[in-house]
């Protein structure tokens, strides 16, 4: 159908970005190309330049940014060159980009359906009646059930998957040569991930179109990517086919890269028959935190049903266990979380800390009970107060000790800063100035300021870096070690919890479906929906395998 | 902290002007008597409404008054109507707001309620009916303001703290075991303060405003007081007659008192933030 060895369908030759006079390059001589049906896989940490470049590809560079040298060529043509109308013509017509975030993306005040029409009609001529037609074709395709409806709904009204999966119908609408695809499946659930990456995959396949698929996970590289981009600083550091990357990366950094999202758990430390056997005999004898028949209800607006967002949920935690709740997001795992330390008010049911019952307790008389009593926030940036410096946010949970004057504190600062490996000279810093890696440090020394006996971690690792990820799962584990505390760690990072867990429940709808330890239940789930969870992740490994098998069809369906 | 502020006037001309009006005023209160030789409330039937010249600078009034010389002692007497009435309002609205916002029960209710009733009732019947009690004298003014305002500061400081205190981090806070006390005013306040803050510099804009009108209807200060808004509105009748100085030159005085609150108001807003503070 199309000649081969025609010109590639986008080169990047040798671009470099800066923004201003004089500051560091954001790109510097980056150079890739593209094919039509091809999947590039571009990779980095925060800050490599990932998304300076998706957004130099289509020209919306932020204010101050500018292309200083180099060269994007469009079937060998120049785009450099173009005025502001071609370029908008060739944007979402060409190349279009599906970002983080699709609500963000959305118009809040129009209708998803709505919305899709207006780009139809942008890009052709067609009537009111029929681009609204067309725009319910597209939902359909996209895979959203009931599109007539869905197309009458607001971006509010949706979940997070079907916005993404919204963005991704508009973003095919002309039929584009090219789909960035930056961080396009951040902060969605596990399975919901899988869903739109097969989806977006599948969709570019059927239109021959080339793919840039700009992420910090590497699982994701390995099992949809054919050629993979490693950046950092910058600069593409290697670039290669995704087999023989994930078989032997060249580069130094691409090797740490691998290397850390490889972490495979080292079994917990003892974690042998006898030590389980020791492990239940302590539960028995007396558990740190017993929670009994747990029910939280809200109530929703303008019906007198209720959402039964936690239902009779039972489990205890022994001393220096770790529990793992994993469960998709609206399962009701956090509501769990926040009951335990007492941010909500259980509808049913007891909990028991350390013998004591502080289901109903009155807030004065827990307050002394919440040095013992921990929790780490999920989103690390929200969860600071953005006016204080990380000495005054880290020193809080210290007034709960009433042993302990200003001097003491400060010197527990230090201490503290030291214990989540952060240097001493961010003590001054807000949060804002802090990464995400950092903040969600600061959080961890919070909720270990006042040595508890007892932490919840709700999503410890979600959105972090891979680096950064291995690092927080491995600061965890020595903390977990060292001061021998219990946890309970609220997840749907399937991987960190084996690395971390001694028992992992499983939670859907309000309710613990599956209940074992942790290697039982990955070698041998007996509930379908944690086999549907832990068929969601996608290691690099199980990757390489999918990869075989997936060329040997593609030979076969071109033979 | 010097090299911030120093950093951050380099960066906006228009704090910088705020900075000079305020001067300019500060120096009107201070030296008055020794930058003019003219008294402000001494008529001279002689001079009668004299446009603008070497003698009288900004010309006279129709009772003979020098216009410049009323218009610098007139900056004393409305800078401390206007700021004691903003002050007042903020020292007592913005707690009010805070625990409004924080405790919702029927007392709160009960306290927005009033609000409206303030709110709703026409400021110079208020005015009028405060004043013929406690007697015409400029504190009063700033009293019938105080009054105006409070709602204004608890209604902005409220509403910022219903959303602040669903905040995560004020969880966390909590979790981190601060009491209410120190989470409405440790946590929610610092952050609450940005929009209270503002309204401070539009408060006193309006505080110059309203003192102007209440003035006009008899409720306020009286002849011969040097006061802006007195001096615009007994200008307005000749304004017709082409004597423009009577009422322009005090008008002038307003627009540089209520632009430079409000220029000091952006100057506060951006540097009470530390996610803006090294920011263009």
């Amino acid at each position: 159908m199309r000649a081969p060895d025609a010109a590639p369908l986008l080169a990047v030759d040798h671009l470099s970005v800066d923004f201003g006079e004089g500051a560091p390059k954001a790109l510097s001589g980056v150079s890739f190309e593209l094919r039509r049906d091809e999947v590039l896989g571009i990779v980095g940490e925060t800050g490599a330049g990932k998304s300076v470049l998706a957004r130099s590809l289509l020209d919306l560079l932020p204010e101050g940014g500018r292309i200083v040298e180099g060269d994007i060529r469009l079937d060998g043509a120049s785009v450099l060159g173009l005025n502001e109308a071609e370029q908008g013509k060739l944007r979402g017509a060409r190349i279009a980009l599906i970002g983080t975030n699709a609500k963000a993306l959305l118009d809040p005040v129009a209708t998803v359906g709505a919305q899709i029409a207006r780009v139809l009609r942008a890009h052709r001529a067609c009537g009111r009646r029929e681009a609204w037609a067309a725009a319910v074709d597209l939902l359909a395709q996209v895979g959203i059930v009931n599109p007539e409806r869905r197309a009458k709904a607001y971006p509010h009204e949706l979940s997070g998957g079907m916005a993404q999966r919204v963005v991704i119908a508009m973003a095919m609408v002309a039929n584009p040569d090219i789909v960035l695809a930056d961080d396009a499946t951040l902060g969605l659930d596990a399975t919901i991930q899988v869903q739109v990456l097969d989806l977006l995959v599948k969709r570019c396949r059927e239109l021959g179109a080339g793919v840039v698929l700009i992420t910090h996970d590497l699982g994701i590289i390995a099992h949809y990517c054919d050629r993979v981009a490693i950046m950092k600083g910058g600069r593409i550091v290697e670039l290669g086919e995704v087999g023989r990357f994930l078989q032997g990366p060249r580069d130094d950094y691409s090797r740490t890269l691998l290397d850390a999202a490889r972490v495979r758990p080292t079994p917990m430390a003892g974690q042998g028959e006898g030590a389980a056997q020791g492990m239940a005999e302590a539960t028995h004898a007396k558990p740190l935190l017993d929670v009994r028949r747990l029910e939280k209800f809200f109530p929703i607006a303008g019906s007198t049903e209720v959402v039964r967002a936690i239902d009779d949920v039972s489990f205890s935690v022994g001393r220096g266990e770790t529990l793992a709740l994993v469960g998709e997001s609206g399962s009701g795992k956090t509501t769990v979380g926040q009951c335990l330390v007492r941010l909500l008010e259980c509808d049913g049911g007891g909990i028991t800390f350390d013998g004591v019952d502080i289901t109903d307790m009155p807030a004065k008389e827990f307050r002394p009970l919440r040095r013992r009593l921990q929790m780490v926030f999920q989103e690390p940036y929200v969860a600071l107060n953005p006016r204080w410096p990380v000495r005054a946010l880290i020193a809080e949970p210290l007034r709960l000790d009433p042993g302990l004057n200003a001097r003491g504190r400060e010197r527990r600062v230090r201490q503290l800063l030291d214990l989540v490996h952060l240097p001493l000279s961010l003590a001054d810093a807000y949060p804002h100035e802090l990464t995400a890696g950092e903040q969600k440090r600061i959080g961890i020394a919070r909720a270990l300021a006042t040595g508890p006996d007892f932490v919840v971690f709700d999503e410890p690792t979600t959105a972090l870096d891979i680096r950064v990820r291995a690092q927080i799962i491995d600061l965890v584990r020595d903390l977990q070690a060292e001061i021998g505390m219990s946890a309970l760690f609220i997840t749907h990072d399937l991987n960190s919890v084996r690395s971390l867990a001694h028992n992992v429940a499983v939670m859907r709808h309000g309710k613990i479906v599956e209940f074992g330890e942790t290697e039982t239940i990955f070698a041998h789930p007996t509930q379908d929906y944690t086999r549907m969870l832990l068929s969601a992740e996608l290691p690099i490994e199980q990757g390489l395998l999918q990869r075989d098998r997936a060329e040997a069809r593609r030979l076969a369906g071109t033979a | 902290m010097r090299a911030t502020f120093t950093r951050y006037l380099s960066r906006h001309p228009g704090a910088v002007i705020g900075l000079v009006l305020l001067a300019l005023q500060i120096i009107a209160i201070l030296f008055a008597p020794w930058l003019t030789s003219y008294s402000p409330v001494e008529a001279d039937p002689l001079a009668s409404l004299e446009p603008p010249s070497l003698a009288h600078w900004f010309g006279t009034d129709v009772s003979g008054m020098d216009i410049y010389a009323r218009v610098i002692y007139a900056t004393r007497i409305n800078l401390l109507i206007s700021l004691t009435a903003v002050a007042v309002a903020f020292v007592i609205g913005v707690p009010v707001g805070l625990l409004i916002g924080f405790y919702r029960g029927w007392l709160s209710s009960l306290v927005m309620r009033m609000f409206d009733f303030i709110q709703s009732f026409p400021i110079f019947v208020l005015g009028m009916a405060l004043v013929s009690v406690m007697g015409q004298e400029i504190w009063n003014v700033s009293i019938v303001l105080a009054v105006l305002f409070i709602p204004m500061f608890a209604r902005v400081i409220r509403a910022e703290v219903l959303s602040l205190r669903e905040r995560p981090f004020v969880a966390a806070a909590r979790c981190s075991g601060a009491t209410d006390f120190s989470i409405m005013f440790r946590h929610i306040l610092p952050n609450a303060l940005t929009p209270a803050i503002v309204q401070i510099s539009i408060s006193v804009g309006l505080a110059i405003l309203l003192t102007a009108g209440l003035s006009f209807v008899g409720a306020g200060v009286r002849m011969p007081t040097p006061e802006w808004g007195l001096m615009v509105s007994s200008g307005a009748q000749q304004m017709i007659l082409g004597v423009w100085w009577v009422s322009l030159f005090p008008g002038l005085a307003i627009v540089i008192a209520v632009l430079s609150f409000a220029l000091i108001g952006d100057m506060a807003k951006d540097l009470s933030d530390p996610t803006m503070r090294d920011r263009r």
